[in-house]
Order: structure tokens, then sequence, then C-alpha cells
């Protein structure tokens, strides 16, 4: 084995020494992966994550002129996107475009995935429940999969009329919306006032559907997701919201705003706010409606490129108390006793030439009534309080050229305040780290094609880690850590 | 057991890891596939303040313009900046060939390079009306070093100077003498040939027209009001007609036109801007109501010597 | 020889461009340029659309991309001295190129490298001039009627086509050639080159459908050589 590694290390330097890093960095991923014993989860959900070839077939632009790497925008791709999916050039409209034009865009990653969490109970004896359970130890699993699937629409109606729909399904098959809204451009000929109507995903800086990870550990950000535990919050930052935005920037979209109303149910349809997956603790939806507003303004500076920021607030209510039938059946679309709680922070996106750092900070609280998953009519316990917690994560990307980018994160969850004084203080607190590559070996103007490679190690203390395959067991004391890891690699394809 | 499925999944994914490599390796991923003159990698653009470059160094590290040329441009304007990139075959107007060195937008007389600010001022504001958007999201310096690389795709910038700016002299009143002295112009010096009588592009010869390369080209129909495709000012219109779009049809008139004259065109074709109600439209029409039947349609009369 | 000649009045600035180069005329290069096959048939050329030019060209003008003579001969043919020459000086002397009556005359307008080229006008309407070089740099402009003539010059050696964007049946050619010796075939196919100093030469013929064909010939002392060219053609334009 060792002088397979000797020999693949001088062929490297005889074909490409500047692929070292990449080189190193796959070592690196093994041998973390063979030496944590591991296991998998089947990937039943990947976190959906969007760039359209149909717009580089619509435009003929290649994929690297709106994305960074995609699906991560640029400039000129947030640009285009807050045009309302527009150029500008007055043809934009669909008269415009041919006829045989059809604005839809499949996505999927056929992979394969190696999973492992530690400090799990299994039985003692293999297959014998009776047996009792053994000492706590790792569950490991490997194996070839599927990638959730996209199939998403977008375009225009009309000149400065845009819409999206995006019919999102995990890797059975099973499908949701996604997104789904219109979008009116330019009211009032003004580029300040532009209208977005559906289900839609926040106006985020640092985007999660558009993000350069894809494994169970690393294919979502803790902060955008993270809710301590026995509260019945289902607010994530990063789930999209079903309401109205206004929106406005500047003619390069250096300055931005927006202003949001979202119902409080979640982003779910109908009156209750069955998002799938993954299903939410509470399916009922509030009678209420929260609000969102970010602020983004960017700077130039000079060779190193531009630097952006963004302060964002999110507050709303969620419900505490279900209305149920005699039998004790809840009725959907009932949910009262709405109570507040909210998320503040600054996302911002710094260039040092090719190196992109992704920079998040978050202060959440969430109020007592959620943070204990107690009724508002109902009398609170000693000790029960707010649940205050503060986050943050730096993602840095480096773009060897627009068809090789290096990412890695960092990210961390602390809780400031539990919702319950008994509580040890370190329950919940999160650390992960994540890294990998995605090289596309294409990069034209009809189709994207990526090999990815990614790496992520989480610790959660006295909670299982929070991952795509949304499965495991809490360990056996509050204050354990719990370790789960993701390898993953596979071909990410778009048409 | 547990060990044999460790071993195995560790030697597939050196197998993995090596297949790709390989892939990536042969492929050459590392480099930028755009191919520009050997003599033209150090070339630079000055635009204000900033310097652009072709290449970061000038010594063939493709740091600067030439990847956000791959990035940006390639796939209209072709690895080779000829404009056969691999989207050209269905976009119309054709994409901009640089190794002719031809720009339809300058501020500089026909026949010669434009400005560094002029190509600079193009790729901010786009083509209106063609697939070539506005960069203006991408920050300055970028803009400048995908100048330096558009000058890189032919040597005539290494052996030519960019012509001197035309003189633009301050505007005359947009009177209705102004107007009407703009009208017989535009008879007199053909525009209506292309643009037609009431500017609408449609004049005789309007569907013959190519372009040097031999595309079919539409002459612009001032009726719709886009803004033109080399800006939207009394300013930009005046330095359309006098230095030419070259590589059109658009002939230059700097030869034929002197200078308050020009103003005077500006303001007439102003007036056929229907859609925009332009002042100097309001100011035609409130003098055509005053004198009914005094103008003769445009390319009705019959030339001289007939 | 001579009456050929007058036929063409670009032929005979021509002859008075080739004596005045060169110090002492040494040898001659003729022949005659012929085709085989079928030729296309040129086009009456539509002028309604400047009845001007429609009235005073009455039958119709044909289109010159392919003009033919009796016996095969093949006309507007440029004849030219592509290797084998000494020294190549611009004349000083400027070139003529007009717009007459719709059309340009002459319709090929051979040039050494940076010799002048006055362009004129002499007609009542105005036209734009669009050379439209592939290694030149290419320029646009306007001529009302009365203007003065464009002075220009072209510094890189091409056959650049030129056209009236107004107009569009007008086109012609310019041939920008490293040489002072060269000549266009006449209405018989017939060429000469005057004042070459003894030794080896490539002669090239461009016409302009169907590119170029070279041979090569040596001059004598005596001085005579005769070198024909035979082009394909097709019943088509491309």
């Amino acid at each position: 084995m060792l002088s397979e590694v000797i020999g693949f290390k001088r062929l490297a330097v005889r074909l490409l020494p500047s692929s070292f890093l990449m080189l190193s960095c796959m070592i690196l991923s093994f041998i973390f992966i063979d030496a944590k014993p591991a296991y998998t989860l089947p990937l039943s959900h990947s976190v959906p994550v969007r760039a359209i070839p149909a717009f580089a077939r619509k435009y003929g632009l290649p994929c690297s002129a709106c994305h960074t790497a995609w699906p991560e925008l640029n400039f000129f791709g947030l640009a285009f996107r807050d045009r309302g999916y527009q150029l500008g050039n007055e043809r934009d409209s669909p008269i415009w475009q041919n006829p045989s034009f059809w604005p839809v865009t499949a996505r999927m990653t056929p992979n394969w995935h190696r999973e492992s969490t530690d400090q799990q109970l299994t039985d003692a004896v293999p297959g014998n429940p009776a047996s009792g359970f053994g000492p706590p130890g790792t569950v490991m699993q490997h194996g070839f999969d599927l990638s959730g699937m996209d199939l998403w629409l977008a375009g225009t109606l009309y000149k400065n009329i845009s819409f999206s729909l995006l019919p999102s399904s995990d890797s059975t098959g099973t499908f949701h919306f996604e997104n789904a809204f219109v979008r009116f451009d330019n009211l009032a000929g003004s580029k300040w006032l532009n209208l977005q109507v559906g289900r839609f995903e926040l106006d985020n800086l640092i985007s999660e559907k558009r993000f350069l990870f894809l494994s169970a550990n690393g294919g979502f950000y803790q902060n955008y997701h993270f809710i301590p535990l026995g509260d019945s919050n289902t607010f994530g930052i990063g789930d999209n919201q079903m309401g109205v935005a206004l929106q406005g920037h500047s003619s390069n979209s250096y300055t931005r705003y927006t202003v949001a109303v979202l119902g409080s149910n979640e982003g779910g349809v109908g009156f209750t706010n069955s998002v799938t997956p993954p299903a939410p603790a509470n399916n009922f939806t509030g009678r209420d409606y929260d609000v969102f507003l970010a602020f983004t303004q960017g700077f130039q500076t000079g060779s190193l490129g531009v630097q952006r920021i963004q302060p964002f607030i999110y507050y709303g209510h969620r419900p505490t108390i279900f209305n149920q039938t005699v039998t004790g059946v809840p009725i959907p679309g009932t949910g009262s006793g709405n109570e507040p709680f909210y998320r503040v922070g600054v996302q911002s996106d710094f260039f040092l030439g090719k190196l992109e750092f992704l920079p998040f900070f978050q202060h959440a609280r969430d109020n007592v009534h959620l943070a204990n998953s107690v009724p508002s009519n109902t009398p609170l316990s000693p000790g029960m309080q707010s649940a205050i917690w503060n986050g943050g994560f730096i993602e840095t990307h480096y773009y060897v050229n627009p068809k090789l980018v290096f990412t890695q994160r960092w990210e961390i969850v602390r809780m400031a305040q539990q919702g319950n004084t008994a509580t040890p203080s370190t329950q919940g607190n999160i650390d992960a780290y994540s890294f990998g590559y995605r090289w596309y070996p294409i990069m034209f103007s009809r189709a994207g094609l990526a090999w990815h490679m990614e790496y992520s190690i989480v610790k959660s203390i006295g909670m299982v880690p929070l991952s795509l395959n949304g499965s495991g067991l809490p360990p056996l004391t509050s204050t354990t850590p719990v370790w789960s890891s993701s390898a993953f690699v596979g071909f990410d394809f778009d048409f | 057991m547990k060990t044999n499925i460790q071993a195995k999944s560790f030697v597939l994914s050196w197998v993995l890891a090596l297949v790709v490599f390989l892939a990536g390796a042969t492929s050459g991923f590392a480099q930028i596939d755009t191919n520009i003159h050997a003599a033209t990698k150090n070339m630079e653009s000055h635009i204000g303040d900033k310097t652009g470059h072709a290449y970061g160094d000038g010594q063939g590290r493709p740091d600067a313009g030439v990847q956000l040329y791959r990035r940006y441009c390639v796939g209209c304007h072709g690895a080779g900046g000829d404009g056969e990139g691999e989207n050209a075959l269905w976009i119309d107007p054709k994409p901009r060939d640089f190794t002719l060195a031809t720009f339809k937008c300058r501020s500089t007389p026909t026949g010669t390079l434009p400005t560094d600010e002029d190509l600079f001022n193009n790729i901010t504001r786009g083509f209106v009306t063609t697939n070539m958007p506005a960069w203006n999201a991408l920050t300055e310096q970028d803009r400048a070093n995908l100048i330096a690389m558009v000058k890189a795709f032919s040597t005539r910038w290494q052996t030519e100077k960019p012509g001197t700016p035309i003189m633009i002299p301050p505007e005359t009143p947009a009177n209705i003498d102004s107007i009407l002295h703009g009208r017989e112009l535009f008879e007199k010096i053909q525009c209506w040939k292309c643009h037609g009588p009431e500017g609408h592009g449609d004049g005789p010869s309007a569907l013959t027209l190519t372009d040097t390369k031999g595309n079919p080209i539409r002459p612009y129909d001032f009726a719709t009001g886009t803004r033109f495709k080399c800006g939207a000012t009394n300013q930009d219109l005046y330095r359309i007609f006098m230095t030419g779009l070259d590589g059109t049809p658009m002939p230059s008139f700097s030869d034929n036109i002197k200078p308050e004259e020009a103003w005077d065109l500006v303001h007439f074709l102003r007036t056929l801007q229907v859609s925009l109600k332009t002042p100097e439209l309001t100011t035609f029409q409130t003098w055509l109501k005053g004198h009914p039947n005094t103008l003769k349609p445009i390319g009705q009369e019959v030339p001289p010597g007939a | 020889m001579q009456a050929r000649y007058a036929l063409l009045p670009v032929l005979f600035a021509l002859t008075v461009a080739v004596a005045s180069v060169g110090p002492a005329p040494a040898g001659t290069i003729e022949g005659k340029v012929t085709y085989t096959g079928t030729p296309p048939k040129m086009k009456p050329i539509d002028m309604s659309k400047e009845p001007t030019c429609a009235k005073e060209h009455n039958p119709p003008l044909l289109s010159e991309n392919v003009v033919t003579g009796p016996a095969n001969a093949l006309q507007y043919v440029v004849v030219y001295i592509s290797a084998g020459e000494q020294s190549a000086q611009p004349p000083s002397e400027p070139v003529r190129f007009d717009q007459k009556g719709c059309m340009y005359v002459p319709h090929i307008l051979p040039m050494h490298t940076n010799q002048p080229l006055q362009i004129y006008t002499d007609d009542p309407f105005t036209h734009n001039i669009h050379p439209m070089p592939k290694r030149n740099p290419e320029w646009n402009k306007s001529q009302p009627p009365g203007a003065p003539p464009i002075d220009t010059k072209w510094g890189t050696p091409e056959f650049i086509e030129v056209k009236c964007n107004i107009h569009p049946w007008m086109h012609g050619y310019f041939a920008v050639l490293n040489t002072s010796h060269y000549a266009v075939t006449d209405n018989e196919g017939n060429y000469s080159l005057k004042g070459l100093p003894p030794g080896k030469y490539t002669v090239t013929a461009w016409q302009e459908q169907y590119s170029t064909q070279s041979q090569e010939v040596t001059v004598g002392a005596t001085g005579a050589a005769s070198v024909n060219f035979v082009f394909k053609v097709t019943p088509y334009l491309y």
C-alpha cells in the first residue's frame, strides 16, 4: 500500500504539481474515514441545491458567469436574480426565445458515501432485542446511493414578470414543492420595488440552497436549522418560507434590501405546515405572520474583489396550543397561543482574490413556552425560561480557477441560556467541520457536471447531531458528546 | 468481517480517488483553456487609476484577465477571442470578434482603435437587444483586467495607438430651427435609406444590410425608443453617427457634418423616438400643428439631376 | 495590345503606375487568364431604389463577380508578383477609386501597401464607403455629393472587399499588394507585368470568386516570359 502511495505521488508530481493540495486533501479525507469506524444511514434526503443551466442555455453564458462555482451565485448571478432573472437587454421576455426553449433543469447526484455515529446503543447480542443494551458503540455504513432530485423550472413569463417552480424529490421520488413563486420586477419603473409572492428561500446572503456541500453531516448549516432540545419551535432560517417579499437593489446589486411578510407555518401548504421532508415536530399552523428584514451592502476593494455584508432579523411566532377533537386528534390549522421568537445576525461574503470567506453570526431567542413546549395557557414550571443561543460559522472557498474549488467550513452553536435551568449548560452545543472540493471537468453553457468530494464531522453534546439522515439515538447522558462523520464522493450533474 | 469491509472500502476509496485524479490531471483541469497570442500576454489596460492585466504577472500566470475571460466571456466570444464561442451559432447579433479589433462603440474616429475607457464603458453598459449583458456587477478592477484581455487577442494594440476621441462641443438649444435643419440633414445624408423615412428602421436598403462578417443586421428602429447600443444620452447619439459603428453598415459622418449641425441631427433623431415622448418631439409636434402641409415627406423628393 | 489597354481606364492607369516604377525596365511577364467549366450567369443589377442610377444604366448593368470575355477569357483577375522581387517601395502617386452612377470604377483597384488612395464620388447623392478588411483597420465613412475625396491608404497586403451599404449592389475590391508589379486582366483575359529585372519570380493570380493560383517563372536577360492561368469555374456563386 505504501509503495502505491509513493507511486501515486510521483505520478502527481509529474502530471500536475498544482494539484498537490487536492491530493493531500483526498489522502487526509480517507485517513480520517479509516481512523473512525463508520456506519451509514441511508441518505434519504439531500438539501436541494440550485443552479439553472436552463438560463445558461437561454443566454449562452457559461455556468461560471453567474456562479463562483455552481450552484453558489457570484455578483453577476446575484444581480441577474435580483433583476428577476433578467439580463435587462430587452431580450428577456419569452417572446424573444426560440419557441422550443423550455426553462427546465434537472439535478441529481449519484454518490458513494460513508456515515458514522458513535455513542449509539445497540443490542447486546446483535439482532436480539431481548438481550438488552450493549455498551454504546459506533454505527457505520457505506455504499452507493442517490441524492434527492430537483426539477426546476424558472424563467420569465413576460418582461419584468418571472416565475420559479421547483418540484423536488427525495431519493425515493417523493415530491414536494421546494419553491414556487411569481415575481414582479421594476414596479413603477424602479429597480427598488420588486415583489415576490409564493414559497421561496429567505434572502440569505449565504444561501444554503446554493452552497457547495452535499454530505449528510455537512450538507446544511447547523445554524440554519438548530432548535434546542425540548423546543417546539419549527423555524429554521434555511427553510423556505411562504409569503410575500418586497425587494430592491442598486443596478449592480451592491446595495439590496428585503422586507418579507411570511406565514407562520414554516413554508407549509394548506393550513398545516407539513413540510416534507423532514416533518417538523408540530404539524399545525398558527394564524400569524412573521417578518424578515435584510439589508446587503457591497464594497469594491481593488483587486481583492467585492466585500458584502448583510445584517438580518427574523421575527416570528409559532403556536403552542393545538385544538383537538374529542378523541384527541389535533385539528390541522388550529394552532393558537402564538409565542414569539427571533433570530438576528450578520452574514457576510469577503473576497481576498481567489479566496472567499463567508462568516456568519446569529443570535437566537425562543420564548419560554416554545423553549419548553408548554402551551401558553399552561402554567410554567419553576426553572423554565427562554432559550437563548449564539452560533456562527466561517466558510472558506479557494477558487483555483473557474473549474476547481476547495471548500472548508467550521461551525459552532453555543447555548447561552437553556430553556430550563436544570439542563446542563452545554447540552446542545455543536462543533462541526467540513472540507472538500468540487471539480467541474466541463464548464460550458448547456449543462453542468461536478465531481464532488467532501468529508464532514460533527460533535453535538447530549444530542444526536442534526443530519440529513435524520436518525440516530441520543447518548446516555446529557453531557456526552456524540460524534458523527460523513464522507461523500459523487457526480453532481445538472442539465 | 468488519476489518474485511473496511479494507474493501479503503481500496475502493483509493480506486475512486485515483480514477478522478487521473481524469483531472490528463484533462488539465488546472489550466485555463483560453488561447491568446503569446506576444500579447503582458497586455495592460489603463482606466482611470486602475491598471488591468491580461495575465497576472505578464509571465504566463493566468491570474488576471485570462481567468475572468474564461469565467465570463468564453461561451460567446470563444477561447481564441474570435467570436466563435460555443454559443455563437445561436446568437444574433453575433458576438464580437476581438481578433479584428473592430468595435462599434468608440469615442474615436472610424477605423481607429477605441480607448480603454470606451471598452470599459461598453462592458459596463452591455449592449441592448443583444446577448451582451451589463457587467457592472463586476468590480472595476475585474473589468479593467477583462479589457486588457480583450486587447490581448489582437496585435493591432501593439502596433497602433487608439484614436483621439472626437471633440463634442456643448449642445445647442433644441429649438424648432435646429430640429428642422436636422430633418434636412437626415434626408440629405440619406439616413432614411436604412433607418426609414419615419425612423422605423424600414428604409429601402434596410433588408439588404449585413455586418462585416456577412450576417444580416437591422438598422435601429427609433420608434421603439429602446436605448441606443452605445448609450442613452444625446452625447452618445452624437458620438454614434460622428464615429460610426465600425463593423456595421453605419458609417461615420464626421467628414461631412459640422459639429453644430450634428446637434441639429441629434435633435431631429430624438423626435423619431415617438414612444419616449421626448421634449424634442413635443417641440416638433407643436410646430407641425401650426404649419400643416409645410414639410414634404422624407425620401419622396425627386433627386436632383433625375 | 495597346488598343486593349485603351479599353479599360483601370489598366491604363496601371500601365502608368507600372511604367513609373523601377530604374531600368528589363523584362516583361505577359499572359492570359482563361477558365474551364461553366461560368455563372451574371444577373442584371436592380437599381430601382436609386432612380437616378436606374435611368443612367438602361439596360441595366450586370454584376461583376465573374466577368468573362471571348474565348473563355476571364476579366478582373489581379495578377501580381508575389515573390522574387528585390525591393518594393510604395509609389507616391495616388490611385483613384470612383463612385459613378452607383458603380465602383474600377471594380477592382490594385495598389501598393501604403500607396495613397483617393476615393471620389461623382454621384448627386450620398454613398457610404465601407471597406471590410480582415487584417487592416476597418472603417466606414459617408460621402455626400460634392464632398472632397477621402484620402487614405492600407498598410497590410490584403484583398479588401468594399461596399456601399446604402446601395448594396455596389461592390468592389481593393487589392493591396506588396509590389508595384501588378495588373488586372482585360476583357480578353490579357495582362502584362512590365519593368522586371531578370530573376526568378512567383506570379500569382487572384479572382474574387475562385481564390488564387501561383506559378514560378524566370525572366531572362532578354526580358520576356509568358505565364497563363486557367481557373476552374462553377456555375454558381459562393
